[in-house]
């Protein structure tokens, strides 16, 4: 493969992928506006629509796969090229590092996030409206998770592709030296160890880090965002909140504290009360007259 | 890839050959599979019998394997972290059985399955409340004032910790691959090493607050994942690679599979012992600077006063050495001697050096000292 195919695979990679996605979250918008007005009158300002759309929430998710996919694919056309010992352009690999900036990508999805977030954290109406807030609070937890995930899988392609690279150095220095790997078994082992070497330094670099952070967070997020739902469910069945469970146990672990501790202080008392009445005994038989 | 000077030359004789192993290999294994059941991959199988239970805390005595020739008795504390079972994984590779056939008096605490329920126990309920009471139940079943220690990784902690505050009670402290400088790991920096310990620091001390908020604990498989992630291509590659080099032979395969059972048996982190641990310890460094503080007590290094052996492995990547050698400086004990020994974190115990030398080092020393 030629630089122009190697422009032209990723340009489509990436036009594909970002057209699914925003196509995705445009149609859930509109169908979030469509049921509004089916609902009868208009919503009041930054009150939110019935997120749950699986149909959208599934497209976005196959253009998140999509993009994965084709990433991946290129990835091993990348390794498949530098295994047969061509020298790569470093013209052309800075040119796709540029072109692969996750910066670029995410950028067109802040003024996205920018409307959730408004929508979600709107005037409070008395009500009205607070169970779909609870649900678009959610959401918004879900497509921050998508996205993290999205930029922490990025930073691994990068690795990935970084492994790769230096693999394919590795085999041409072999070359090079007319050494040979006359195994597969030979060729795994040299590839596991650079991809190894690779991969641990990743882990250590700043980029990694905060991806892997906000991937953390983000989950953590959603987690929290969906329990509040279910407390919110909770309380209209009259089963006990996650909270309120919380609440006995913390109850519950106190008291067993408590009691630890009394039953110590019974079993010191008699052992404490023993060994002063032993250090006062040899005092007692000095005050005698001999 | 057969081109003329390629680095990559696999003769078709080769490949044949290559195919014809692996064929073999793969239906050896499937034979071993299909006969295989799972509960005929034990661990953790050496005779003991519960002695005390408190709560999901239970205190187990071995039966000895021999005359009993050690005194006291020792209590093994390992960490909410993994299991106990670590310590006798197999007959064949079992620090447990080691110190009985040497005559070793041994006990085991096994800390159970904390759930959700057990959010709230802290590190003060589990040093200063559950190990007290195990402490002085070794010591009133064999009617002494102190007992042998032997902590084990976030178990050493928890001994290092009870050493320092019940001092009278402790006769002698063995600790294995035990952290307790949380920020040495800086010192070396070498390639893969410490990567918890650095992965920690990345975070900001209310992420660990929220993850505990939302999970109620430190999830067991959430730990597994960050374990996981310290031998990426040894994770990535085990179930196709490392599986296919043993899957023919019998009892590499049943070793195998037997540290995939350990693996897999990972308890959830009680979520504020998990935020004492993480933050307290990970990120603020409060146990080497003698400010961590368990029951409104600090935990003081230099009251370590009882003879201390202090064993780490050479090439441990979870817990770094200088992590662990630190505490030299630190006690109050002038019988303080290291065992450095050969392998990683988990090699220790079951490698085949390894885990014969430290047996015998923790029996001869505490033989040395009773």
């Amino acid at each position: 493969m030629g630089p122009a195919q190697y422009m032209k695979a990723l340009a489509e990679l990436w036009g594909q992928g970002s057209q699914n996605f925003m196509a995705a979250q445009q149609s859930l918008l509109r169908d979030m506006a469509e049921r509004f007005a089916k609902a009868g009158g208009r919503a009041p300002a930054g009150a939110p629509a019935n997120l749950f759309d699986p149909a959208a929430m599934a497209q976005a998710n196959e253009a998140f796969g999509r993009l994965w996919s084709a990433a991946a694919e290129l990835s091993q056309t990348f390794a498949r090229n530098f295994q047969q010992g061509k020298e790569p352009d470093p013209l052309v690999s800075g040119l796709l590092g540029r072109i692969f900036d996750p910066s670029a990508w995410f950028a067109g999805n802040e003024g996205m996030d920018a409307a959730l977030n408004r929508l979600a954290q709107g005037p409070r109406l008395a009500d009205m409206w607070n169970t779909e807030r609870q649900m678009l609070a959610a959401f918004n937890a879900w497509t921050a998770l998508r996205r993290r995930s999205l930029e922490h899988n990025t930073v691994m392609l990068e690795a990935w592709l970084q492994a790769a690279s230096s693999f394919a150095k590795l085999l041409n220095e072999k070359a090079d030296r007319k050494e040979v790997l006359g195994s597969w078994r030979e060729v795994l082992a040299l590839w596991v160890e650079t991809a190894n070497r690779v991969l641990l330094e990743t882990q250590r670099s700043e980029p990694y880090l905060k991806s892997q952070r906000e991937l953390l967070k983000a989950s953590t997020d959603l987690r929290l965002a969906q329990q509040v739902i279910a407390e919110f469910y909770s309380e209209m069945f009259g089963y006990p909140t996650r909270a309120e469970l919380d609440d006995v146990h913390k109850a519950l672990t106190e008291l067993r504290r408590e009691v630890r501790a009394l039953e110590r202080a019974g079993r010191e008392r008699p052992y404490r009360e023993a060994r002063r009445s032993v250090a006062a005994q040899p005092a007692r038989s000095e005050e005698k007259p001999s | 890839m057969n081109e003329p000077g390629a680095p990559v030359q696999i003769k078709p004789e080769q490949a044949v050959a290559e195919a014809a192993e692996l064929g073999q290999k793969l239906a050896r294994g499937a034979e071993l599979f299909a006969k295989l059941r799972d509960d005929e991959v034990k661990i953790a199988t050496t005779p003991k019998d519960e002695v005390w239970r408190q709560d999901k805390v239970t205190l187990h005595h071995y039966r000895p394997l021999a005359p009993i020739a050690v005194s006291p008795p020792g209590l093994i504390v390992y960490g909410l972290i993994g299991r106990y079972t670590m310590a006798d994984l197999q007959e064949d590779r079992s620090l447990v059985r080691n110190l009985l056939e040497l005559g070793v008096d041994l006990y085991v605490v096994d800390w159970g399955n904390p759930t959700r329920a057990d959010r709230w126990l802290t590190l003060d309920d589990y040093i200063d409340g559950y190990l007290d009471e195990c402490v002085r139940e070794v010591a009133r079943r064999h009617k002494v004032d102190e007992v042998n220690l032997l902590g084990i990784c976030e178990g050493g902690v928890f001994t290092t910790c009870y050493a320092a505050l019940h001092p009278d009670a402790v006769k002698n402290m063995v600790l294995t691959i035990t952290p307790i400088d949380f920020h040495a790991d800086m010192e070396q920096n070498r390639l893969g090493h410490g990567f918890i310990n650095l992965w920690t620091r990345s975070l900001a001390p209310e992420d660990i607050d929220r993850l505990i908020e939302a999970h109620g604990s430190l999830p067991g498989e959430f730990m597994g994942s960050v374990f996981s992630l310290m031998t990426p291509m040894r994770t990535l590659m085990k179930y196709n690679l490392d599986m296919l080099e043993v899957m023919d032979d019998d009892k590499k395969f049943l070793n195998f599979l037997r540290m995939e059972k350990w693996i897999a048996d990972r308890p959830h982190h009680p979520g504020e012992a998990a935020k004492q641990w993480l933050k307290d310890l990970y990120q603020d460094n409060k146990l080497i600077n003698n400010a961590f503080v368990i029951n409104g007590r600090k935990v003081n290094l230099s009251d370590i006063t009882m003879p201390v052996l202090n064993i780490f492995a050479k090439d441990d990547h979870i817990i770094p050495p200088a992590t662990s050698q630190a505490l030299g400086a630190k006690v109050g004990t002038k019988d303080y001697s290291e065992l450095p020994l050969p392998g990683g974190h988990v090699g220790v115990f079951v490698g085949g050096k390894s885990q014969a030398l430290l047996g015998s080092g923790i029996a001869k020393w505490l033989t040395e000292r009773q």
